[in-house]
């Protein structure tokens, strides 16, 4: 799966679990700059992106991603495996 | 203090965190957040609050070595979580949590949260990175009164300001119904800075109050 097909995947897990239907991801961002991102709405953000991707995150993994980015790039490698 | 003994917390201690982390969320009520936002029983929640646990990452309210406890003649008597937010480059507290519920809850733990997540957001207060975070505290009830609580918090500060750089403001969360925490961390030197409160008319199936308080100290 390309890049921007993942990001456009991301882009509706996004704005569905944030609950914001004009936000627009890009690689840099983190929790800090989408209102509503608490623990709660990660953990189904992260549900949602195993469930649409059929892939399965380790909690290793999940501990390293630091933003948007680091995101798109674990999922692109993940479908890959 | 009593013959009291404060310590950093260890693995073989999780029985007393999961009760710890348990009545800390109750926060002098009955509802559980665990069971009402996830559909558990308080069994499971306990469950899944030790495996959790056991999982050891660093940083958030799940964190084994955010806990300190103090303990006489051997019995666990009281525990205190804190962290300072974002230490060493760590992922937001909020999120580490997160990945930890994904991980260690089954999923049909979050079909059943995602009907009702988008009511909470009025009553989530994100830490500020380099602050020191208090998480959860609970004194067992044959311990009370012995000022063990404030012990605690001294402790967590204390090894806090040997970090570099050391934090300068310590941050508690909460729920308005739970006055004698509040008075607690008020003669603590704590003072009530803001107040969150939520829309959603049927919060209080979900958690012990429709009101967080947010508390400061300055250190």
């Amino acid at each position: 799966m390309e890049k921007k097909e993942i990001k456009s995947k991301l882009t509706d897990i996004f704005r569905t679990e944030f609950n914001d239907e004009t936000l627009v991801i890009v690689e840099e961002m983190t929790a800090k700059d989408v209102s509503n991102w608490d623990s709660l709405s990660h953990a189904l953000m992260i549900a949602d992106v195993e469930s649409v991707f059929s892939i399965k995150f380790k909690l290793k993994e999940l501990n390293k991603i630091k933003n948007v980015g680091v995101l798109i790039d674990l999922i692109e490698s993940k479908l890959a495996e | 203090m009593d013959d009291y003994y404060v310590r950093p917390a260890k693995i073989k201690d999780i029985d007393f965190l999961v009760e710890t982390i348990i009545e800390a969320e109750k926060s002098g009520s009955e509802i559980l957040s665990y069971t009402s936002i996830f559909g558990l029983s308080e069994i499971e929640a306990r469950k899944y609050i030790n495996k959790m646990l056991n999982e050891e990452v660093d940083g958030c309210d799940l964190s084994v070595s955010s806990f300190l406890i103090a303990e006489k003649e051997g019995q666990l008597a009281a525990a205190l979580s804190m962290w300072v937010e974002g230490l060493d480059g760590e992922l937001p507290s909020s999120e580490l949590k997160g990945n930890l519920l994904i991980h260690c809850l089954p999923i049909e733990a979050f079909e059943y949260a995602k009907k009702v997540s988008h009511h909470f957001s009025d009553l989530h207060i994100e830490c500020e990175p380099g602050t020191l975070c208090i998480g959860g505290g609970y004194v067992a009830p044959a311990h009370r009164g012995k000022g063990l609580l404030k012990t605690l918090n001294e402790k967590h500060i204390i090894n806090a300001m040997k970090l570099n750089p050391p934090p300068h403001e310590v941050f508690a969360q909460i729920f308005s119904n739970n006055l004698p925490s509040i008075k607690t961390y008020e003669k603590l030197g704590f003072e009530q800075i803001a107040v969150y409160s939520s829309k959603y008319a049927n919060i209080k199936e979900f958690f012990p109050s429709d009101k967080k308080i947010l508390l400061r100290k300055q250190i």
